[in-house]
């Protein structure tokens, strides 16, 4: 017994350093790709990596590569859609489209924008307009338990996002529904484009809005791959439940570079000469621990 | 003598209807707006029809997502509230993607006379013919509106479909029956004539041949052609039946700006040669006077009176 829970955390501990891994790529990809388009959003990304790396890889999503319209993947809504650039380097490295799409990111002719397009291999739906892909993913959960089908539907916003009405009626809609195979997970960074939120228009409590919404909640460290699995870990046994499942993930925006984090100039800026060299370093020679 | 049916409300989700028994793919989804049929959706057919609420932003949403999954969705409000209050979700979930869903509108131009500007259907087509990927059909009579229900099964994209909540004579007539109507043409000639083609769109059509009529008693030979397909514009069949003609009027019950007059201005506007127009609609400003249709139709001055006198002045210059 004792062997089994050994060899178990050992299988842990490479899956955690495994993700770090992706997650420390995937931030310099970003970095790569926005200075050599000379766009998109990088703090907004940087935000959500470790959320993304584990659902792609962290084995909580049940996709094909090879296949992108297999009928029973699950679905994934990047429905605050400047985060884009982060879920193309994510689905290029797990084979969706070549590697090598991603220098072109944004260039001219290129398929890949600021924003996700659901022509792309392996993106469900077109979002970049917030407010969009809650409605759009209870739609499709809907669909599933209409035709019995065991995919899961799981959409990830902003917490800036939440400011827009149509979350809320999407919200609603879920819990009437009794929508269990669908899953919120909101990017708790705590600033959107502008401004930190507390200073224009606050949006805590974010977890008893969700609550009194109908909603199951769990709060969650939103860069630990350790919190974050075992707040999915549930999603296969989501059928016991009557509720979606709201996972609040706290975060910090810029989260990896120490000047973008918690600075909102950041939102859409892109480093330039010694700014980029600091970046640069900070993402390969900061060792953060893996939790 | 007039024939008085049932209204293309009432025949359209009739139609659609007996189809969703057969078809489980066929979902009905509204926001709390109602009509008789629905009554028989909701009881016999409770899994296919989703009341979202006074919500139509997130109608549009739960509908590209069920149309993503497969289904054949119908959205269905008053047309301010289909078309404009849930404007970007329908251009971004339904045309960006190009999803199959059929937008319902009811109460065209005046329909809702007595409800005010808020319930007045007077911009939506030129909303919806902005929009990239739209189709619209906007049929003149309940023969017509029965008609688009199988059209729309097999929409590739997204539809919108203006359709009137009261009932009126037929247009298309028995001796025109179902068989004749040339669907994917998008338009159909009525009544042939050579001095004026009068061109119009939903229940002005009816309103058209009344003038017509009224016309060819001041020997003006007027030809009526119902536009029922406004997006993609049947450019050359429209050209082949007007190049030829030296008037053209359209009549809407839309606001001129926008509406079929100016997608017909747009189309000919570009030739060498091209009969003169004139617009019969809705001018622009929000119509605040209460009465019946035809009271709002006299209040902005395109009843059938006011129209046959401005065609007689017009060609009699």
């Amino acid at each position: 017994m004792r062997k089994k829970s050994i060899k178990q955390t050992q299988t842990q501990k490479k899956l955690l350093i495994h993700l770090a891994k992706k997650a420390r790529w995937v931030r310099k990809k970003v970095l790569s790709m926005t200075v050599n388009a000379g766009a998109g959003h990088i703090a907004p990304s940087f935000s959500c990596i470790e959320i993304l790396v584990v659902l792609y890889q962290g084995r909580v999503l049940r996709v094909k590569p090879n296949k992108p319209k297999w009928g029973y993947r699950d679905r994934f809504i990047l429905s605050k859609g400047q985060a884009a650039v982060a879920l193309y380097a994510i689905l290029a490295d797990r084979g969706f489209f070549p590697v090598s799409e991603l220098k072109k990111f944004t260039r001219k002719g290129s398929y890949l924008g600021g924003h996700t397009e659901d022509t792309i291999p392996g993106v469900e739906a077109f979002t970049g307009s917030l407010g969009h892909g809650l409605s759009i993913g209870a739609g499709l959960a809907l669909a599933a338990k209409m035709d019995k089908k065991k995919y899961r539907t799981i959409v990830l916003l902003g917490d800036g996002e939440c400011h827009e009405g149509s979350v809320w009626e999407a919200a609603m809609f879920s819990a009437h529904h009794q929508l269990n195979n669908l899953i919120a997970i909101i990017d708790n960074n705590g600033l959107s484009a502008t401004d930190f939120l507390k200073n224009y228009l606050e949006i805590k409590p974010l977890q008893k809005k969700w609550e009194s919404f109908g909603w199951e909640v769990i709060v969650v460290d939103g860069h630990s791959y350790k919190a974050l699995l075992s707040s999915l870990s549930g999603i296969s046994s989501r059928h016991l439940s009557k509720r979606p499942l709201a996972i609040i993930a706290l975060t910090t925006k810029g989260k990896g570079v120490s000047f973008m984090q918690n600075n909102p100039i950041w939102h859409y800026r892109i480093p330039v000469g010694k700014e980029l060299k600091i970046a640069q370093k900070e993402l390969t020679y900061i060792r953060r621990e893996v939790r | 003598m007039k024939r008085w049916v049932k209204g293309m409300r009432d025949a359209f989700f009739e139609s659609l209807y007996q189809q969703a028994r057969t078809n489980k793919n066929i979902i009905l989804v509204t926001a709390d707006t109602g009509a008789v049929c629905h009554d028989k959706f909701k009881k016999h057919l409770r899994s296919q029809y989703i009341n979202v609420g006074i919500a139509e932003q997130n109608m549009v949403g739960i509908a590209a997502g069920l149309a993503m999954a497969g289904k054949i969705v119908y959205i269905y409000a008053i047309i301010p509230f289909v078309t404009m209050r849930c404007y970007e979700q329908i251009r971004v979930d339904l045309c960006c993607m190009g999803l199959p869903v059929t937008i319902v509108g009811i109460g065209a131009g005046f329909d809702y006379s007595t409800l005010g500007p808020t319930h007045h259907g007077t911009e939506d087509l030129a909303l919806m013919r902005a929009l990239p990927a739209m189709t619209i059909y906007s049929p003149a009579d309940s023969i017509m509106a029965d008609l688009f229900v199988k059209l729309s099964l097999t929409q590739k994209g997204p539809l919108y479909i203006r359709l009137d909540r009261t009932g009126f004579p037929l247009v298309y007539k028995k001796r025109l029956n179902k068989e004749k109507i040339n669907i994917d043409q998008g338009l159909s000639v009525l009544k042939r004539g050579k001095d004026i083609c009068i061109i119009s769109t939903g229940r002005m059509v009816y309103s058209a041949l009344q003038i017509a009529k009224k016309l060819s008693t001041y020997s003006i030979n007027a030809e009526v052609i119902d536009l029922f397909r406004i997006k993609p514009l049947p450019k050359k069949v429209l050209w082949d039946k007007i190049k030829n003609v030296k008037y053209v009027a359209t009549i809407e019950e839309h606001f001129i700006t926008g509406g079929i007059g100016t997608a017909i201005a747009e189309m000919i506007a570009v030739k060498k040669q091209s009969p003169l127009l004139k617009f019969f609609g809705i001018p622009n400003r929000f119509c605040r006077r209460y009465g019946t249709r035809e009271d709002l139709y006299n209040i902005n001055r395109i009843s059938i009176e006011d129209i046959v006198r401005a065609i007689k002045k017009w060609i009699r210059k």
